[in-house]
């Protein structure tokens, strides 16, 4: 770690929200096998909160965009505690939700926080803010003009801005910027993808040369923790991802290694498509949103043909960050869960 | 002061051993080296002869001097893109920005690997530049740089991007300030240079065509100052007419091959960005440039006197005019792009000036909005109150959320794109589906044509290219005494 | 440079549209304005040059139907590619002379406060 880089020892209270959600849940876990203690988190009505309560984990029940459960999730919690906020919505039911929980959501939490007295306060962002390179070759750096892609993008970005005006009004707070992620606690979207790569039925675009950062859970969650205990950064803003970008036709054939690897049986061959597939799949979404539907698939396929890559230099050298796992391992870890919970691939 | 003469005298022919033609940064260099190493040269140049520090820098009496067509030039297509050219003795090294940028390695590498360049060495290349830094006194302002300049560093600094001086063929005089700086442009050096050992350079020529017998140039046909026609005969040429008018003139010439069709320039747009202090420069630019993005696209500080301001306010008059009042305290700012697009020179019979093209890519869209809007937190970065983007409907932008604003309400069509570094048009190498010129300027198919200026280049270099022209011009023009005087 | 640029294609075009632009310009400084865009024209490269002589007579024609602040105000922001140049060009010139030759020009063409 660089020298400059100090930490703050634990807090008396963690409050984290999403904590059912890929990186709410692995991050519980972690914090749970570190023994971090007086542990909060928000859960829907309705979820199950039976495993959390059981590993002495406080459970708080209500939704983010309720400005009222917001208040009670912070009800009583010592001062000094710090907040893991990583409740979003990525792929909603409708596109106002992204307003709610994303936008909405994070003003609330910035808000209570603050009249909380908290210590810290992490934003788990998005690329999605930023937008897509604009060639191939190019890499996002730590510090970008705001670019919001679509719906999403927009809410991610009022999120940040809600941290921001936070920070201003004199709230600690810290912005992590996660790419495309992969590991435990995977939802069925990322199972999906496996299963496609398997079977040789992902959708390349113009040979898979574009370029995307990814982050391996793990290496995510250790930045999340360098951006909640590293003293002097508050209002920074940092990509946590794996070392350095992939190309997409690597990710590919980086799955299909890993997956034969771990005993599975991988078929058919990686297809490359027209590009121009990407593109009208991009406009599709684009005039879907513009009517106020989300549909998943088009916007998947419509942001395959971009490049968003990112470096990581700056949670580097500011907050410590070092990537532990690279595609190859981390993918590999990643079957290996699936298999346990017994997800079929 | 003025040292060209009128080299026809009462006559309407003449007999040289060389001709150059243009005398830029490609042709002042070759006039130089090659009369110094004994050749009979004479310079003919299309502009007029203007002593450098006689006219005013960036002003609209200079661009109707010592500009082409009065600075008012453009490569059509959509959007169009305005570009401005010398014309005048000592060409675009009297009026541009004198920013100095080594070739740089990599770009060398690629030209010499994708356009199959034979003996490009980059070692020659650099002891070449060394020489010519100190032919031109490359150096830094003295002192502090000015406040636009620093402006843009401290934006840059702030944002953790790379930055830095970029230094310029300018002397200083003992205890001179940022300002003080005297241009070393080809009138103040490679021209008198030449002149001394024997050239002459003759002003208010134009060369209509070459007499061209079988794969041999035999002859300039010219139009002089007062429209008379001449005939200058030699043995060999040296086209030196920049990126536009080196094609066109091949071309009317009737030279076939690679010519003119792969114009490449680095599409340039704008903004203005006010401050809470005077920061305006009437007469110079900033020397500070954002290299972070290098070799995607960097920014740099324009002229910015209350004129061009009113310029670059004018796509969006109704809302942006107001600000005109606050030129003092507003300067304006440049992101270039290296852009895949190319475009065309295309002469047209019966027509004096070439038809000129240029499209741009997807990319090269996408690449400059997003160009901008870094510019623009830079800009926010370094305290700028308000930055004014120049296209239309451009929203001001205040605070960073401004940006995604200015990004989703740029294209391309609606801006200012413009460019002042035009090259390509004659790509050097041995590639015969790609070359004009082979790698060292002989143009393809010809004995004794030779190009040797920006058009050259095989693809914009991605930095200010003049100390690229020049470095690769001297390379040339060496290899060409070499085989003349050993010959 | 010609010697009569006042009787260019230009002018009468350029002269509607800096009227219309810049209404407090006195009627002086608009005729130099409008002088310096025809001296600009006629200079410009021929294929150019040939191309803008064929938008000023179209633009022209239109001057002379009803209002002319009308007719300048929607033909000034046609977004039609090239023809959209036409305008564009004619107040780029006359803007950039104006505020070079007298800086503090008001954003209405007014004379500053202390020239006055």
């Amino acid at each position: 770690m660089p020298e400059e880089v100090q930490r703050w020892s634990t807090p008396p209270a963690t409050v984290v929200t999403g904590a059912t959600g890929w990186l709410g849940s692995a991050l519980i876990e972690h914090l749970l096998a570190s023994e971090r203690k007086g542990l909060r988190a928000l859960l829907r009505d309705g979820e199950d909160a039976s495993h959390l309560e059981e590993s002495g984990v406080e459970v708080v029940k209500g939704d983010i965009s309720d400005k009222r459960a917001v208040a009670r999730l912070f009800d009583g919690i010592p001062p000094g505690a710090d907040v893991i906020h990583t409740a979003g919505v990525i792929h909603p039911k409708s596109l106002s939700e992204f307003t709610k929980v994303n936008a909405d959501g994070t003003r609330y939490m910035v808000e209570v926080a603050q009249s909380a007295s908290i210590r810290r306060m992490v934003h788990v962002s998005s690329n999605s803010p930023f937008g897509t390179n604009p060639v191939e070759s190019e890499t996002f750096r730590n510090q970008e003009p705001y670019n919001p892609y679509l719906g999403y993008g927009a809410s991610k970005m009022q999120g940040e801005l809600a941290v921001l005006a936070g920070v201003e009004a004199g709230l600690d707070a810290v912005i992590v910027r996660p790419p495309w992620f992969y590991g435990p606690y995977q939802p069925a979207r990322q199972t999906t993808f496996f299963t496609m790569v398997r079977t040789g039925k992902f959708p390349m675009f113009g040979g898979g040369t574009q370029r995307r950062s990814m982050v391996y859970v793990e290496n995510l969650i250790q930045g999340v923790i360098a951006a909640e205990l590293t003293i002097g950064v508050s209002g920074r803003g940092y990509w946590i991802a794996d070392e350095r970008p992939y190309e997409v036709r690597e990710i590919v054939e980086t799955v299909r290694r890993a997956l034969t690897d771990e005993g599975y049986e991988v078929t058919g061959k990686p297809r490359s498509l027209p590009i121009i597939i990407a593109n009208i799949a991009e406009s599709a979404d684009r005039a879907l949103q513009r009517l106020g539907q989300y549909q998943q698939q088009v916007h998947v396929l419509g942001e395959m043909g971009h490049t968003i890559a990112c470096e990581i230099s700056a949670a580097k050298a500011e907050l410590g960050y070092e990537p532990e796992f690279e595609l190859y391992g981390g993918m590999r870890r990643s079957i290996a869960w699936c298999r346990e919970q017994g997800i079929e691939l | 002061m003025n040292l060209s003469k009128d080299a026809f005298g009462a006559g309407d022919h003449i007999e040289v051993e060389v001709l150059i033609i243009g005398s830029g940064a490609g042709g002042s260099p070759t006039a130089a080296l090659l009369a110094e190493a004994g050749f009979d040269v004479l310079i003919v140049e299309e502009g007029e002869w203007y002593d450098q520090g006689s006219i005013k820098p960036f002003s609209l009496d200079q661009m109707e001097k010592q500009y082409r067509s009065g600075g008012v030039t453009v490569a059509l297509g959509r959007p169009s893109i305005a570009y401005t050219e010398g014309r005048c003795a000592g060409g675009g090294t009297e009026v541009n920005s004198g920013l100095y940028k080594r070739p740089p390695h990599s770009m060398l590498t690629k030209w010499r690997d994708g356009y199959q360049i034979q003996n490009l060495e980059l070692d020659d290349i650099d002891a070449i530049a060394d020489e010519i830094e100190a032919d031109l006194s490359v150096s830094y302002v003295p002192g502090d740089s000015t406040l636009a300049s620093q402006a843009l560093a401290r934006g840059a600094t702030n944002l953790g991007w790379r930055n830095g001086e970029i230094p310029r063929w300018m002397s200083y005089p003992e205890r001179g300030d940022a300002l003080s700086g005297k241009r070393q442009s080809m009138t103040e050096t490679y021209l008198p240079r030449a002149i001394n050992a024997g050239a002459i350079l003759s002003t208010g020529v134009r060369v209509e065509r070459l007499e061209m017998t079988d794969a041999t140039a035999g002859a300039a046909v010219v139009e002089r100052r007062d429209g008379k026609a001449g005939r200058i005969s030699f043995r060999h040429v040296f086209v030196c007419c920049g990126a536009i008018h080196t094609p066109a003139l091949l071309q009317r010439s009737g030279i076939k091959g690679n010519i003119g069709k792969s114009l490449a320039v680095h599409p340039t747009v704008k903004l203005s960005a006010k401050f809470s202090e005077e920061i305006n420069v009437d007469n110079d630019v900033p020397v500070h440039q954002v290299t972070e993005f290098f070799p995607h696209s960097s920014f740099g500080g324009s002229a910015s006197q209350a004129g061009l301001l009113a310029l670059a306010l004018n796509d969006n008059w109704r809302e942006f005019r107001g600000q005109i009042t606050d030129w003092r305290r507003m300067s304006v700012y440049y992101a270039a792009i290296t852009s895949e697009g190319r475009g065309r020179v295309i002469s047209v019979p019966g027509m004096r000036d070439p038809v000129v093209t240029y499209r741009l890519t997807k990319n090269d869209r996408a690449l400059l909005a997003i160009s901008l809007g870094r510019l623009a937190l830079a800009m926010l970065a370094a305290g700028a109150e308000a930055v004014y983007p120049s296209f239309r409907g451009a929203p001001v932008v205040r605070r960073p959320a401004d940006v995604a604003r200015l990004e989703a309400g740029f294209s391309a069509t609606k801006a200012s794109v413009m460019s002042v570094h035009l090259c390509s048009t004659v790509p050097m190498g041995e590639d015969p589906r790609r070359c004009g010129a082979d790698s060292f300027g002989r143009v393809h198919g010809t004995t004794n044509v030779r190009v040797n200026d920006a058009s050259l280049l095989p693809s914009a270099p991605g930095v200010n290219p003049q100390a690229t022209v020049m470095a690769l011009v001297v390379r040339n023009v060496r290899r060409f005494i070499e085989e003349n005087v050993h010959a | 440079m010609p010697s009569r640029p006042s009787a260019s294609r230009v002018a009468p075009y350029a002269d509607a549209l800096l009227a219309r632009d810049l209404p407090a310009l006195d009627p002086q400084r608009r005729s130099e304005a409008v002088e310096f865009v025809a001296v600009r024209v006629s200079d410009l490269p021929a294929p150019m040059k040939l191309a803008v002589g064929i938008l000023a007579v179209i633009f022209d024609l239109g001057l002379s139907l009803g209002s002319r602040r009308t007719y300048i105000s929607v033909s000034s922001r046609l977004p039609i590619p090239f023809v959209s140049e036409y305008p564009r060009l004619i107040r780029s010139l006359a803007f950039a002379y104006v505020w070079e030759k007298w800086p503090d020009t008001r954003p209405d063409g007014g004379r500053a406060q202390v020239e006055a």
